[in-house]
């Protein structure tokens, strides 16, 4: 059994589901990362987890004790909050303490924890200031001290870098991933952004509709997603999906035709099962290349915007049949309004359902 | 141009709301001047053919004020009025932001209902209410005592309405940390709402002193030993059609009940006005 395990939980607020038979095992020491877009159910899981949320049906345990009927306060989870809820009229010595000072510890053992967690989230100078006097990064801080004195056996943030500037976000992110390495202790983290998830993450969730996507290491997540849904979350530009026919399959290839409205397109996918049918190409804009109008290659667009990045450009483009394409290329690679061919690196294309399931075949070459 | 001539007009403007708040000071004032003008000069002086509008003699006040002292009850009225207003505000403050806690930050079958009941009896006239409450308070034993004086005003629907409005403001993700920091109900009361609402509870102790300073019919009622006049009954008894006092002894009564209200209303403006402000655009 995992050390913490989420196990046919589902949560209904009156006859709204929210999140259904969701089964997920979390090791001891791991940083999880809830991922989705905005209502997807993150959150709840979490506060769930943490005990502030009541469980509809099915069990969240932690090293093998059930939690369902267990105090939030007695879960051994702490928490940060999106909005820090730091108490205003608090300095910082008394907000990272009121865990301590509820659970009636003694001053000295008291001031050695505030001490301990404030030198490592290097909060010594701000510890008789309070809430309002501090800047949005130190009450970040402030919130995870809370959290840390308690020494808990799982960290739980909710969103907690969504309020900072985007540098602050940054240089926090790399704060958050040392504090792990430091304290190895299992941290759950939630995000609506994708590229928070991938870079903090030993394990990313995916979660959308109130189920889980796909869960395991970012990059499995970024190259092998199980379904449409992962594939367009997970990398930024988002990957392009094409629509096609499957035309024929043989034993270690497959037959696309009218891909985009036009093209025919060979994928190295082996064994896919069922006749011919509408299917989705999905490729990654790195996995596509520019070529000039007369180049060979299957698919064509005209260019509408190129972003300039310096080292690279984003060019944006749409194909035969309108829909719209991002190529991540090198700099200068195209002009807004001219047409272009894409050529398509095959063997790290994507071919899904029309359902967005993922069509891998048996053979897979990838 | 027409910048000129707007300019004009916002000159005028705020010459006429000058002059029309200069007029309400002065309606609202000019009493208070009187009453210290009677109080601070020889008798019959303010009064005679010839009056004079400043005080002439703080001797004379000071003797008033004196003879008062020594001839009547005041001072121990001073007494019960000032435990009157401690006890209600105190119990005022508990109730009220107990009640207010569970009712703007929990939710619990019935909630909106009750709420309901209380906004109601915000709306109830006290006159509807005085009979009913004198029986109950009759059959408990409590006439011509404290408790009895002092407990009909404990459940103030007013202050819970401005309680429940304050706290509502308090941010949810607060209470959950507290939770999760293993505070439990009271706690989170105690340490985490009751300092956030310090604001609020100023302004509701010193509405609630006014009120009860001011109160005259309850302890008239509920009061009918001498022993449990309030100031209210003793000033009453001096500005009644047969007491035998003089005008200045009257003033003079008048003035030292009015002191008190007036020193905490100088005092406290500030948080009155926030804490009336807050009450009304918050939740």
């Amino acid at each position: 059994m995992a050390f913490l395990d989420i196990s046919s939980v589902s949560k209904s607020f009156g006859s709204v589901s929210i999140l259904r038979d969701v089964d997920l095992s979390i090791e001891e020491g791991e940083f999880v990362v809830f991922v989705g877009p905005s209502g997807c159910g993150k959150s709840t899981l979490l506060r769930m987890i943490s005990g502030l949320e009541e469980i509809s049906a099915g069990t969240i345990s932690i090293a093998g004790e059930v939690m369902n009927e267990i105090e939030p306060a007695d879960r051994g989870a702490a928490m940060v909050f999106q909005s820090y809820a730091l108490y205003p009229h608090m300095t910082t010595f008394e907000n990272v303490s009121f865990g301590l000072r509820m659970a009636h510890k003694a001053r000295d053992f008291i001031a050695g924890r505030v001490n301990e967690a404030a030198t490592i989230l290097q909060l010594e100078k701000l510890l008789a200031r309070k809430p309002g006097q501090l800047s949005g990064g130190q009450k970040q801080r402030v919130a995870i001290g809370r959290a840390i004195v308690r020494e808990p056996r799982v960290f739980l943030f909710d969103e907690p870098l969504s309020n900072l500037d985007a540098e602050l976000r940054v240089q926090m992110r790399a704060e958050l991933t040392e504090l792990h390495k430091r304290l190895g202790t299992t941290m759950i983290y939630v995000t609506h952004d994708q590229i928070e998830a991938m870079t903090l993450a030993d394990k990313m969730v995916v979660m959308a509709g109130g189920l889980i996507q796909q869960a395991g290491p970012p990059l499995t997540l970024y190259d092998d997603p199980d379904n449409q849904f992962v594939a367009g979350f997970v990398g930024s530009p988002k990957m392009n999906f094409l629509a096609g026919q499957l035309a024929s399959v043989d034993a270690g290839s497959v037959k696309l035709s009218g891909v985009g409205g036009a093209a025919d397109i060979t994928l190295p996918i082996g064994g896919v099962g069922g006749g011919a049918r509408a299917v989705t190409l999905g490729v990654r804009p790195e996995h596509l290349t520019i070529a000039g109008d007369d180049a060979p290659g299957a698919l064509s667009g005209r260019v509408t915007l190129v972003e300039e990045l310096g080292a690279e450009s984003f060019v944006h483009l749409t194909v035969a049949d309108g829909t719209p394409m991002i190529v991540r290329a090198r700099r200068d690679a195209a002009r807004a309004g001219s047409r272009v061919r894409l050529g398509i690196d095959a063997g790290r294309a994507l071919l899904f359902e029309r359902d967005g399931q993922r069509i891998r075949g048996s053979l897979s070459l990838q | 141009m027409s910048t000129m001539r707007k300019q004009r007009r916002l000159t005028v403007w705020t010459a006429l709301k000058w002059a029309l708040a200069l007029a309400i000071a002065l309606v609202a004032v000019f009493p208070i001047w009187w009453m210290i003008n009677v109080v601070f000069a020889q008798a019959g002086e303010p009064v005679s053919l010839n009056p004079r509008l400043w005080p002439t003699s703080l001797g004379a006040g000071i003797d008033k004020i004196a003879t008062i002292f020594a001839e009547t009850g005041y001072l121990r009225a001073y007494g019960i009025s000032i435990l009157y207003a401690l006890l209600t505000i105190a119990g005022v403050l508990l109730v009220g932001s107990l009640a207010a806690f569970e009712f703007s930050l929990f939710e619990f079958p019935g909630r909106k209902i009750l709420f309901g009941v209380v906004l109601l009896a915000l709306m109830v006239p006290t006159a509807v209410t005085i009979i009913p409450t004198y029986v109950l308070v009759s059959r408990l034993g409590w006439l011509n005592t404290m408790e009895g004086l002092v407990v009909p005003g404990l459940a103030s629907a007013f202050g819970l309405f401005m309680l429940v409005q304050f706290m509502r403001a308090i941010p949810k993700d607060m209470i959950e940390a507290a939770r999760l920091d293993g505070a439990g109900h009271f706690q989170i009361y105690w340490h985490v709402v009751l300092p956030l609402c310090r604001n609020a509870l100023v302004t509701l102790a010193i509405l609630t002193f006014i009120q009860t300073w001011g109160n005259y019919m309850w302890p008239l009622i509920v009061g009918t030993r001498e022993e449990l006049y309030t100031v209210g009954q003793v000033v009453g008894q001096f500005n009644s059609p047969l007491s035998h006092h003089t005008v200045d002894t009257v003033m003079t009564a008048n003035l030292l009940a009015a002191v008190p209200p007036l020193i905490f209303f100088l005092i406290f403006q500030r948080q009155i006005v926030q804490g009336i402000a807050m009450s009304g655009s918050k939740g």
